[in-house]
């Protein structure tokens, strides 16, 4: 083989090697960002959720102790307990508000465009500032609720140091933050079913309920599934909302996870053990997200 | 030439990648190398960092100019709420993030960032903590180990340190109606609701007293001077809980119970923000408070009932005893002005300075500043009489924000319910020991 030869080979051979390296070259720089934003926070965390920690410092490795833990934390298990007694309740009743709203909005009316877009107006508000304004609404010495009642001859509204009370304050709270977004999907899936099925009911003489509950319920059960799906995720890390109006209270009648697992880390700096205690809720999340699109694909299936 | 045209092809793509690899990499080295290197702030510059409060609006108002017409130094004051100002400082000075200068900290956080040994040995760095015109009080919870009492595991025989410094003296002492409170300020807790409902008989106020109720630190700092004047210790020497001992729990009961009775009924959510509109606009009849919301006692701007608001030492049961808050001065590793900050610390607390910031209307931490002929506010020589009438700091444990959840907790349920003081205390002491226990306190 003359040198031209060897030349030829060798640079063919490297041309085919940079075409097969090509596809992952380009593709390097996501990967690289994802390793670095997101799958070495999540082994950090979870390295972190294996350690013992104090001062700010990891001291010892405890393998799953902070995980076994959890299950004996009177705190912890309060906190999971008000979480989901926090977003069954608010996602239940946004999703049933959303949904009338929806099928409201539905109909074609002299200033309904203008309806549909108030509607939407509390879930682009900061959550801080929602909670700010339901603060100065709840509050019992000089709160708009006690103003207004004092106004009629009554006397202060307590709201937010009764624990029944400040929990479904939360809940209100967060229902009117959100069921625009429930309204907002249910809408566009109201506005995307075929209009044949609901004339020939109506050819046959059904009434709107069961219109409603034979035709539309079932035709739009994927999208409330998926509207369900995102909120209650997102319901199980609320926070700020939280933060500003109760801090947890009265006792921990509001302390979600999210705000153990904040002063876990931070206020008490026990780092390891807040790790655990995310993961877990991720978990728990993750395990709900599963059976929701198990249940989803069942519903596409029938 | 096919085959030509395919290598040309494929050397040209070879030769492109290598170009852009040699481009990204150039460009960030020139990048890197062109820009300007971080600058530190040169001069007198200091970056203080602390959370909102009234104590130190004297401060803010008299001694920042003063430090900059008199001393050279320019000072950067960075403010925030108190809720997030521990975990947001305890970030920059364990990440060596260098964004402050000087952390003015809530005394109780000294512990934890001692602990973590984030901070500047100050001694070492040359404040002379031994003049005895320090207040001996005071001085001391600048220490990490602390000098006197029980030390936490892993600290037991390690040099105490000196890693704050008393900025601004501050603890509780009463504040009352002097037109309810004819006689000058009650002597015991007992007098104080008394004269109170009959002020309130009178239409004078609406309420013998305000506090705050809300759980966690709010609950327990407005029940802890009623704690210790019942005779309550919290730890003993080797931080076995003793806070449900018959001493606190008489005291849980009175707070839960007489005090709600006679405070307003929202008490359960109050925090510094309501209990300071309910004494200033003129509801309440009494406050056991820090010297935030005494600082506006005098301005007709800030309170309804200007020139009717006294101070005097806290009632007493067995004693009339307080708790210390002090705001106290840290110097993180990572400070990016760090000498500046040292010599601004000495001015700050020479004796001259510190008769300006009594001059002020600030409560100073040098015992000669007290006897200023003007003090700029009346609580002054109230808050002196406190000190030597008896005062003490929380237990100097890392520790302490945990302890202070759990008891607050605790005690806010008891509040809710208006009874069940005692019982709240032996469930808090349950928790509170289990959790010491987890944390290697006990053997």
């Amino acid at each position: 083989m003359s040198a031209r030869d060897r030349w030829l080979s060798r640079e063919r051979l490297q041309g085919a090697g940079l075409d097969a390296a090509l596809p992952y070259l380009l593709l390097a720089p996501s990967i690289l960002v994802t390793l670095i934003v997101l799958v070495y926070p999540l082994w950090d965390g979870i390295r972190a959720s294996t350690q013992f920690y104090r001062y700010g410092k990891a001291l010892r490795d405890v393998g799953l102790e902070n995980y076994a833990r959890l299950w004996d934390d009177p705190q912890f298990l309060n906190s999971l307990w008000v979480t989901l007694r926090f977003v069954t309740a608010s996602v239940a009743i946004e999703t049933v508000l959303g949904l009338a709203l929806a099928l409201f909005c539905l109909h074609e009316f002299r200033g309904i465009k203008l309806l549909r877009t108030v509607l939407i107006v509390p879930m682009v508000i900061t959550p801080v500032v929602v909670a700010i304004v339901f603060r100065l609404i709840y509050a019992s010495d000089a709160g708009m609720l006690t103003a207004f009642s004092e106004a009629l001859g009554g006397g202060p509204v307590q709201i937010l140091g009764e624990p029944t009370r400040a929990f479904v304050g939360l809940v209100a709270l967060d229902v009117w933050e959100w069921t625009p977004l429930m309204f907002l999907i249910m809408l566009a899936g109201l506005q995307s079913l075929p209009v044949e099925p609901f004339e020939a009911a109506r050819v046959d003489g059904a009434g709107p309920w069961r219109v409603f509950i034979d035709h539309t319920l079932p035709m739009l059960r994927p999208v409330i599934a998926i509207a369900i799906v995102l909120r209650t995720i997102d319901a199980f890390g609320t926070f700020d909302q939280v933060f500003v109006l109760t801090r947890g209270g009265p006792g921990e009648a509001t302390r979600l996870l999210s705000v153990l697992g904040y002063d876990t880390a931070f206020k008490f700096q026990q780092t390891g053990y807040a790790a655990a205690l995310f993961l877990t809720m991720g978990l728990i999340i993750l395990a709900l997200a599963l059976a929701a699109v198990r249940m989803l694909r069942r519903a596409g299936e029938s | 030439m096919k085959t030509r045209d395919l290598l040309q092809r494929r050397l040209n793509r070879r030769k492109l990648l290598k170009t852009s690899a040699r481009l990204a990499i150039g460009s960030t080295l020139a990048v890197s190398l062109a820009a300007p290197p971080i600058v530190r702030a040169a001069g007198g510059k200091v970056i203080i960092g602390a959370f909102v409060d009234g104590g130190l609006t004297p401060f803010k108002q008299k001694i920042i100019p003063l430090a900059k017409s008199e001393a050279g130094f320019d000072i950067e004051f960075l403010e925030d709420e108190y809720g997030v100002t521990l975990e947001k400082w305890f970030a920059d000075a364990q990440n060596n993030a260098g964004q402050y200068d000087m952390y003015l900290l809530d005394d109780p956080w000294v512990p934890q960032f001692g602990a973590a040994d984030v901070l500047e040995d100050l001694g070492a760095g040359g404040i002379d903590a031994s003049d005895p015109d320090w207040i001996a009080s005071l001085i001391a919870m600048g220490y990490w180990p602390p000098r006197q009492g029980p030390r936490v595991k892993g600290f037991e025989s390690a040099d105490s340190k000196l890693v704050a410094l008393p900025f601004v003296g501050d603890l509780q002492t009463l504040t009352y109606r002097n037109d309810v409170y004819t006689d000058g300020p009650p002597a015991t807790w007992d007098d104080l609701i008394a004269k109170g409902k009959e002020g309130v008989a009178a239409g004078k106020i609406k309420y013998p007293i305000v506090f705050r109720g809300v759980s966690g630190n709010p609950i327990v700092t407005s029940w802890y001077p009623i704690f210790l004047s019942f005779g309550g210790q919290f730890f003993d020497d080797k931080w076995n809980v003793a806070f449900n001992s018959d001493a606190g729990k008489k005291a849980a009961d009175y707070f839960v119970g007489t005090l709600k009775q006679n405070a307003p009924p929202g008490v359960v959510e109050f925090d510094s923000d309501q209990e300071g509109a309910a004494i200033l606009g003129g509801d309440a009849g009494a406050i056991i408070q820090y010297s935030g919301n005494a600082l506006k006692a005098d301005d007709p701007k800030q309170t309804k009932v200007a020139g009717k608001l006294d101070f005097g030492v806290v009632p007493k049961q067995e004693k009339a005893i307080a708790q210390i808050g002090i705001f106290i001065a840290s110097v993180p590793k990572s400070a990016p002005n760090k000498a500046n900050t040292i010599e601004f610390l000495k001015w700050y607390v020479s004796p001259a300075t510190q008769a300006k910031l009594a001059e002020a209307g600030s409560i100073p931490v040098r015992r000669s500043a007290f006897a200023v002929p003007k003090p700029g506010n009346r609580l002054i020589p109230v808050a002196l009489k406190q000190l030597d009438s008896g005062a003490e700091p929380r237990p100097r444990t890392p520790d302490w924000a945990k302890v202070e959840e759990l008891l607050g907790i605790e005690l806010n349920k008891a509040l809710q319910a208006g009874s069940g003081g005692a019982e709240a205390l032996d469930a808090a002491a349950g928790k509170v020991t289990s959790y010491l226990k987890d944390a290697g306190y006990y053997k």
